[in-house]
């Protein structure tokens, strides 16, 4: 489908006709940027840089009801996710949208998880080309992906200055396309090519990079290798690695019960909390930070490629520059390829 | 397609105590409310399956009962945390939760022809049940049969009635140990490692299966080597923490593997060089 | 400001020394003007370390988040000291750990660090988003001084010093085995001013405020697991049996988890910021441990790890504690 124009001064239009679905967009909410639904149009916020909490909430919220029941009453009450509606994302960053692609294949993988999967195909993801890089620390190029990149996205918008140049992706983009047609503009000529070479120039700013040629295969060689209690020495041990990732998809499950009600609910884990690997016994198979680091980079970069053919990395840069002690996976990652 | 997080309600038919203590095992006789549950369910030696009660939550099991026998599942389940203390306090009638079946089981079908050893130590002697029980049902499509196990006393021994059946039947070959020396115990006084040493079954056409402790399963290993078992002819099941049972929720991995989903049957050439599945 | 050679000769001094295992202290980050802990095992590791205003880290921490694993048969365990670098605030989390009997003085060897205030990092990533560094921070009179990729700029220290520093009582360390450089004189004082602002709100204004702090957390546990004074090896946040607070992710459940830790904390905060540095999603989670530590001074002329021999307010009585707001 040719690509379209978008004119800024119709975004607020735009947005206040896709709030006829459930529409998420990036808000500010003080210094910080999070997705969420919005009502108002004037509560997006497209000038930002990237999120701090990824949008894979919005598919993979950090808490879920599988099912219902009351105390007494056999029946259990699945969740149906069909009634939270055709949902659009609006906004969102090329590596975040190539996450939910990477997450994907976990999700779909054998058992097919039927929540996930269900809001996957019920949300529609534009996303906002990254004419600047978010952060110092992204490095998305370095993993296959670009702050153009289009994978998982349903439409690609670019910021040209006072429009948009809107590029439908896929089935559920030229549907939406046409939910907008009357917004959208002929795409002023020479656009696409224009945007070909600011993409040249946004990965041109990208400072930071690893190659992760081999890393995959080395690192099961490296598991008694004193680069992990190093690596690991400053860490807290807290989420925020893993739960800021926007390809960390753990998560616990837990029951809950008030005044007879209740429900089991699944809740993001992380592999970095000591209990995550806890036996009820006592014993826990990962007894320290150094074992839990050492799963952490080895999942993402060996386990997830070894079975999905992905690493579950998109280099957002967010763990790096969310780490209160300044743990830098491409640090550890130059570490693997040194030792 | 059937949601895979949603269980199935069950009825409990029967209990009863394996073991006393603070830790004791309970076996559970359980089946579906739904009869009709069983026209789809099929599960093979070594397969799981999440139980539980909602409002308290689920934990994974091995269905300690061979799909030969029918009409009913068994769950022999060690009291130690949240779960399975409220498990435990349930009776005859109850009303119970399975999820299942999970896991991956013991290929018993590419075991036509051979000789079996199991080696179960404690609780560790669960999933093997159901092999031994398929191989008695079967009798005709396997070579010897030999049981070894072993408990800390002989109070702390599961399926007491069934290994002295099978003493009696004479179908296959059982030995008994337990860790210290008590009165009137004819049976062996040691350590199961010990124990499988003064067996010494012979590795020609033979599959050893191992289950128990992780210390017991490191010394067995190791002497099955010395008795010239190759990886290849050694199964035993991995255990972790597991919430989701399908390979989803991440915690149960070893190395690469997920033991919920690729598991918790193995053979030791599959796991040797994964450090974490020993950890 | 300390002096780099003095500090790694210092370091290199207590490394080299038989009953110490390790030292806790500072080396440059990896990305813009950061710096980080470093953990130095041997006496060839001291050349990395370094103390500027770029230190935020409470490294007291460290003494208490260490695994404690069985040790293994035939092993003694290892009783050698640990060596942690401290600034003023951070050496009053090693009093309090220590009145609470977390672990006996002899275990710590004290490397007291005068400090003249470090910056708010998450200004200095806004003021030059573009570094990728490694540059330096130092101070120079009122002005802080970045270089970077051969350029030198200076910044008024009060725009980038963080909130904590402007309020620092105590400067200097108030426990240590070996002090870096000259005794600091304190700078600023604490007039509670902002805590008097946000007492000066009506009960619905506070709750709408907070409702929407609360609202973002994530449960990462960042704000506890950086904090000197969470250390309990089994936190009740953590617990199934009993189940205090769900795992569920709400405002509600976050609202327990947030108010249970502030309790926790009551007269036992030491004011180093880390939990509010630390939260992703800043949850200005000073505001909370500041009310009670006014409350607690203002009730029982308490302040927490301050003089070494004080037992923990909570845990000890005197007969004219004040009771009249015992209902």
């Amino acid at each position: 489908m040719a690509a379209k124009k978008l004119s800024k001064d119709k975004v607020g239009e735009v947005l206040r006709e896709l709030s006829k679905f459930r529409l998420i967009t990036p808000v500010k909410s003080d210094d910080v940027v999070i997705y969420r639904e919005i009502g108002d149009p004037e509560e997006a916020f497209l000038d930002y840089g990237n999120s701090t909490v990824p949008p894979k909430k919005v598919v993979f919220p950090q808490t879920e009801t599988l099912f219902r029941f009351t105390l007494g009453n056999p029946e259990l009450r699945e969740k149906n996710v069909e009634e939270e509606g055709t949902t659009v994302i609006f906004g969102l960053r090329p590596c975040d949208a190539r996450a939910m692609s990477i997450v994907d294949k976990l999700f779909s993988w054998d058992f097919e998880d039927p929540y996930y999967l269900k809001r996957r195909e019920l949300t529609t993801l534009v996303g906002m080309a990254c004419v600047q890089p978010p952060s110092i620390n992204c490095f998305c190029t370095s993993l296959g992906g670009s702050p153009f990149g289009k994978e998982g996205l349903d439409v690609l918008l670019v910021d040209m200055g006072d429009h948009y140049l809107f590029q439908s992706l896929t089935d559920k983009g030229s549907r939406l396309e046409e939910v907008l047609g009357s917004y959208l503009e002929e795409a002023t000529s020479g656009d696409e090519e224009k945007a070909a070479s600011m993409e040249e120039d946004a990965k041109a700013k990208i400072v930071r990079s690893i190659d992760p040629q081999g890393i995959p295969e080395k690192l099961p060689n490296l598991w008694e290798h004193p680069l992990w209690k190093r690596v690991s020495d400053a860490c807290l041990g807290c989420g925020i690695c893993t739960f800021l990732c926007p390809t960390c998809h753990c998560f616990d499950v837990q029951d809950e019960v008030e005044k007879g009600e209740g429900r089991r609910a699944r809740m993001w884990d992380s592999c970095m909390f000591c209990e995550y690997t806890l036996h009820a016994s006592g014993h826990n198979p990962r007894p320290t930070r150094k074992e839990r680091t050492r799963n952490r980079i080895s999942h993402k970069y060996s386990y997830y490629p070894k079975r999905f053919d992905v690493i579950a990395c998109v280099g957002c840069g967010r763990c790096i520059n969310l780490c209160p002690v300044n743990i830098d996976i491409l640090e550890i990652l130059e570490q693997v390829v040194e030792a | 397609m059937k949601n895979p997080y949603i269980p199935y309600e069950a009825k409990i038919l029967e209990t009863w105590y394996e073991t006393p203590g603070d830790r004791c095992i309970k076996t559970f006789k359980v089946t579906f409310a739904d009869e009709k549950v069983w026209d789809t369910w099929s599960h093979r030696p070594g397969q799981c399956a999440m139980v539980g009660i909602p409002g308290v939550g689920e934990s994974m099991f091995c269905i300690s009962s061979s799909p030969t026998e029918k009409g009913y599942l068994r769950f022999s389940i060690m009291k130690v945390g949240k779960n399975t203390s409220a498990i435990h306090e349930l009776e005859a009638g109850d009303t119970i939760y399975v999820r299942g079946p999970l896991g991956n089981w013991f290929p018993l079908d590419e075991w036509k022809g051979k000789n079996i050893v199991t080696i179960g130590g404690g609780i560790g002697q669960a999933p093997l049940r159901p092999v031994i029980q398929y191989i008695r049902d079967n009798r005709d499509d396997y070579g010897e049969l030999t049981v070894i196990y072993g408990a800390r006393t002989s109070a702390d021994h599961c399926f007491k009635d069934e290994f002295q059946d099978m003493m009696a039947c004479g179908d296959c070959c059982c030995h008994l140990a337990v860790d210290v020396e008590e009165e009137n115990w004819p049976h062996f006084v040691g350590f199961v490692p010990q124990l499988l040493m003064e067996v010494s079954p012979s590795p020609e056409n033979t599959i050893a299966v191992t289950c128990g402790p992780p210390i017991m399963i490191k010394f067995v290993l190791q002497n099955l080597e010395k008795l010239g078992f190759t990886p290849d002819q050694i199964y035993t099941t991995l255990e972790n923490r597991m919430k989701c049972g399908i390979g989803k929720c991440g915690r149960c991995n070893v190395g690469h593997i997920y033991i919920c989903k690729d598991g918790p049957v193995f053979s030791y050439e599959q796991i040797k060089d994964i450090p974490e599945a020993f950890a | 400001m300390v002096d780099r050679n003095k500090l790694r000769e210092t370091a290199k001094e207590i490394i080299s020394r038989d009953d110490v295992r390790e030292l806790i202290g500072y080396r440059a980050g990896t990305y813009g003007f950061r710096a980080r802990p470093a953990f130095v095992y041997d006496p060839g590791e001291v050349d990395q370390l370094i103390f500027t205003p770029a230190c935020v880290n409470n490294l007291a921490t460290y003494i208490t988040l260490e695994e404690k694993l069985p040790v293994p048969k035939g092993q003694e365990p290892d009783l050698r000291k640990v060596a942690v670098m401290v600034k003023g605030c951070d050496s009053r989390a090693l009093i309090q750990q220590m009145a609470e009997n977390a672990y006996d003085r002899d275990r710590i060897l004290v490397i007291g660090i005068p400090c003249t205030g470090v910056v708010d990092m998450d200004k200095v990533q806004a003021r030059f988003p573009d570094v990728l560094g490694p540059g330096e921070i130092s101070l120079e009179g009122d002005k802080f001084v970045f270089t970077f990729d051969g350029k030198v700029e200076e910044v008024p220290k009060e725009e980038l010093l963080a909130d904590k520093c402007k309020r620092c009582r105590y400067p200097t360390p108030l426990v240590y085995d070996i002090l870096l450089d000259e005794e600091v004189a304190p700078f600023a004082t604490d007039d509670y001013s902002d805590v008097e602002a946000l007492e000066g709100r009506s009960q619905d204004e506070k709750w709408a405020y907070w409702e929407e702090k609360f609202s973002r957390c994530i449960r990462c546990y960042s704000c506890r697991n950086v904090c000197p004074m969470c250390y309990c090896n089994d936190c009740i946040l953590d617990r199934l049996r009993p189940q205090w607070i769900r795992r569920s992710v709400d405002v509600s459940e976050n609202t327990v988890f947030h108010i249970s830790r502030a309790y926790h904390l009551a007269g036992r905060c030491i004011q180093c910021g880390e939990c509010q540095r630390v939260c992703p999603v800043e949850i200005p989670l000073m505001e909370l441990n500041r009310k009670l530590y006014k409350d607690v001074e203002e009730l029982y002329d308490f302040e927490p790890g301050v003089k070494v021999d004080a037992p923990p307010l909570l845990s000890s009585y005197r007969p004219d504690d004040p009771e009249d707001f015992i209902l």
